[in-house]
C-alpha cells in the first residue's frame, strides 16, 4: 500500500525547476531511498512533503485518500509525517531534554498552562534520548552539543513524535562510525515497527544495505526507480551520479 | 542623608514600571520578531478602561481594574488576529509589520482621544486616603508599593510561565525557530495570539498602575514603550533577567542623572544610556 504519492509535482525557484513533474509512490512500512547528485531536488522534495515549501502544481496524496495541494507545516504533524533537516535545526536555547519534551507537550492551552509534564512524557523522552546516547547530556543547551550530537538529537526529536512517516535528509552525513551505527539501527527499528522511512543518502553502500526501494533523481526529474541492487547496476545511473 | 533615599526609591519604582513594559514587550518581540510600536498604547487602553469603568460607570475599583486588564488583553489579541496575523499569513516583511503597528498605534491613540479628550486624567481620586509610608528617610505611596509588589509578582509569574509550564516550552520553541515549532505540531499562530493577550494585559495593568501613581493621557504609551525597549536592549533582548536588570539600571541612571539638573533631561539621559550600550555592548548586559 502506498502511504504517500506525488502526482506531477512541480516546484520552481525563479523559473528554474527544482522538482519537475515528479510522480512517485512511497510504500508503507519500507525504507525508501532518494538518491541523486547535488542539486537534483532531493531536499526540495522533502520540503514539499513536510509543508516547508508550497507546491507550485501537482498534488500529494496521503494514505491513498487525502489529496493535498497545500500542506501547512503545522498540519504535517497530523498527517503523521515528521522530518529532519540537512542542516540540523534544533531549539538552540533549550536543553536537550526540553527539545524532546516540547514535541509531546499538551496542545490545549489550559492543560498546558496548569499541568506539568506527566510521567509518560518523561518516559518517552528518556527512551529516545537513551537510544541516541544523549540521556546523560539532557540538561545541556542544544547549542552546546557537538555536530554529531546535534544530528542525533534531531533524530531523537523526530522519534519522539511517534509519526508514521519519517523523512530523513542525509542523517548519516558527517557522522563518526559509532554514530552512523546508531542511526542505521534506528532506521531499521522503525521498519520493524512497520513505520515508513524516506532516506536521502549519498553513500551507495548504505543505500544498498538499508533501502528496500530507491528513486534516483536528476535535475528535479525521476531518472529511475526500483530495488537498489538492480537500479544501482545500471550504467546510465552511475554516470548521472558520478558525472563524467 | 538628604535627598539620597528618595532618589533610590524613585529609581526603584521607575525600574519596576520599566520591568513590566520590558518583559511584556520582549515576550511579544521574541515570538514575532517585529517591533510592535502599538505595544505601548495598551498602557493607555488599560488606564482609560479603568477610568471609564470606575468613574463613568461607577463600578467598584477592583472590578474596574480586572475588567480593564482583560479588555486590554482582548484588544491586543484582536489587533494580532485581524491585522498582524493577516499580514504574517501573506508573508509580510518585518518592515511592513512595523509600519502596520505604527498605524495601529496612531489609530488607537486617536480613538482614545476622541472618546475621552486629550486632557491629562488621574485614576487616584477613588482612593482618597492614599497612604504614605516612610522607608529609610524616603517616602513611598501606597500605589507605588503596589507597583513594586506587582513587578516582583509578575516577573516571578513570567519565569514560572516560561520555564515551568508546558505552554512556556512551546513559547520558547517558537522564539527559537517558528517553522520547526510548526513541524512538530505547534499551532504557532494560535500561541502567538495568546502571547498578544498576555503581553497586552500586562502592559494594560502597567498603564493602570501609572494612572493611579501619576495619571494617564492618550499618548502615554510611546515614551513608556521606548523606555521598555531601552531596558530590553540594555539588558539583552530576549532574556528575562536581562530585561529586569536593564529596567532597574535605566531607572537608576535616569533618576540619579537628574540629581543636580532639571527633570526635563530624563529622556535625553535614557537615550544616552541606550547609545552607550549600542556602541559598546550592543547585545546587552546578559548576552555575549
Ligand atoms: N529555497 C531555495 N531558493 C532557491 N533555490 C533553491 C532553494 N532550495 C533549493 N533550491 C535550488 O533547487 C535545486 C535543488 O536543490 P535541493 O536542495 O533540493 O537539492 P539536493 O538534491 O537536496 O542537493 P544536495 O545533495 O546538495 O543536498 C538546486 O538548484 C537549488 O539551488
Ligand atoms: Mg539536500
Amino acid at each position: 500500500m502506498k502511504i504517500i504519492e506525488t502526482k506531477n509535482l512541480v516546484k520552481r525557484f525563479n523559473g528554474v525547476y527544482a522538482i519537475d513533474r515528479l510522480s512517485i509512490g512511497i510504500e508503507k512500512g519500507q525504507i525508501t531511498g532518494i538518491v541523486g547528485p547535488n542539486g537534483s531536488g532531493k531536499t526540495t522534495l522533502i520540503n514539499l512533503l513536510s509543508g516547508v515549501l508550497k507546491i507550485d502544481s501537482g498534488e500529494i496524496v496521503v494514505d491513498g485518500t487525502e489529496k493535498i495541494t497545500r500542506i501547512l507545516p503545522h498540519q504535517v504533524f497530523f498527517y503523521g509525517i515528521t522530518r529532519t533537516f540537512q542542516n540540523v535545526r534544533l531549539f538552540e536555547q533549550m536543553t536537550v531534554l526540553d527539545n524532546i519534551l516540547v514535541v509531546i507537550t499538551e496542545r490545549n492551552i489550559f492543560s498546558s498552562l496548569f499541568e506539568k509534564h506527566i510521567e509518560y512524557h518523561h518516559k518517552i523522552a528518556e527512551e529516545v534520548l537513551q537510544k541516541v546516547g544523549l540521556w546523560k547530556k539532557k540538561n545541556q543547551l542544544a547549542a552546546n552539543l557537538s555536530y554529531g550530537q546535534r544530528k542525533l538529537l534531531e533524530i531523537a526529536r523526530a522519534l519522539a513524535m511517534k509519526a508514521e512517516v519519517y523523512l530523513f535528509d542525509e542523517p548519516f552525513a558527517g557522522l563518526f562510525p559509532e554514530m552512523r551505527k546508531i542511526v542505521s539501527v534506528i532506521v531499521q527499528e522503525l521498519k520493524q515497527k512497520n513505520k515508513t522511512v524516506i532516506l536521502i543518502e549519498h553513500d551507495i553502500g548504505l543505500i544498498r544495505e538499508l533501502c528496500d526501494y530507491i528513486f534516483v533523481m536528476n535535475e528535479g526529474r525521476l531518472l529511475a526507480e526500483g530495488k537498489p541492487e538492480s537500479v544501482l547496476e545500471r550504467k546510465e545511473i552511475i554516470e548521472a551520479y558520478f558525472g563524467n | 542623608m538628604g535627598i539620597l533615599p528618595q532618589l533610590i526609591l524613585n529609581s526603584i519604582i521607575a525600574g519596576a514600571i520599566y520591568t513590566l513594559v520590558a518583559l511584556s514587550f520582549n515576550l511579544i518581540y521574541s515570538t514575532t520578531k517585529f517591533f510592535n510600536l502599538a505595544h505601548g498604547v495598551m498602557a493607555a487602553i488599560g488606564g482609560y478602561a479603568v477610568f471609564y469603568f470606575s468613574k463613568t460607570l461607577g463600578l467598584d475599583i477592583h472590578i474596574a481594574i480586572v475588567l480593564g486588564v482583560i479588555l486590554t488583553g482582548f484588544v491586543g489579541f484582536g489587533v494580532d488576529k485581524f491585522i498582524y496575523l493577516q499580514l504574517r499569513k501573506r508573508k509580510a516583511s518585518n518592515m511592513v509589520l512595523l509600519v502596520a503597528s505604527l498605524g495601529v498605534m496612531t489609530a488607537l491613540q486617536a480613538i482614545i482621544a476622541i472618546l475621552f479628550s486629550s486632557r491629562f486624567k488621574t485614576l487616584s481620586g477613588n482612593i482618597d486616603t492614599q497612604k504614605i509610608f516612610t522607608i529609610l528617610g524616603g517616602v513611598i505611596t501606597q500605589t507605588q508599593l503596589v507597583i513594586l509588589l506587582s513587578a516582583v509578582l509578575i516577573m516571578a509569574g513570567f519565569v514560572i510561565f516560561l520555564y515551568k509550564t508546558q505552554f512556556g516550552k512551546t513559547v520558547r520553541a517558537i522564539s527559537d525557530d517558528e517553522e520547526v515549532a510548526r513541524i512538530i505540531g505547534i499551532n504557532t499562530n494560535k500561541i502567538i495570539g495568546y502571547i498578544f493577550f498576555i503581553g497586552s494585559a500586562v502592559t494594560g495593568f502597567t498603564g493602570i498602575l501609572i494612572g493611579f501613581d501619576v495619571g494617564i493621557e492618550p499618548t502615554m504609551g510611546l515614551s513608556l514603550l521606548l523606555k521598555g525597549v531601552i531596558a530590553s536592549i540594555v539588558g539583552g533582548v530576549g532574556n528575562i533577567y536581562g530585561g529586569v536588570l536593564g529596567a532597574f539600571l535605566l531607572g537608576f541612571v535616569e533618576n540619579f542623572g537628574i540629581w543636580k539638573i532639571s527633570g526635563e533631561w530624563k529622556d535625553a539621559i535614557a537615550f544616552a544610556l541606550l547609545i552607550v550600550f549600542l556602541i559598546f555592548r550592543p547585545r546587552g548586559i546578559m548576552n555575549k
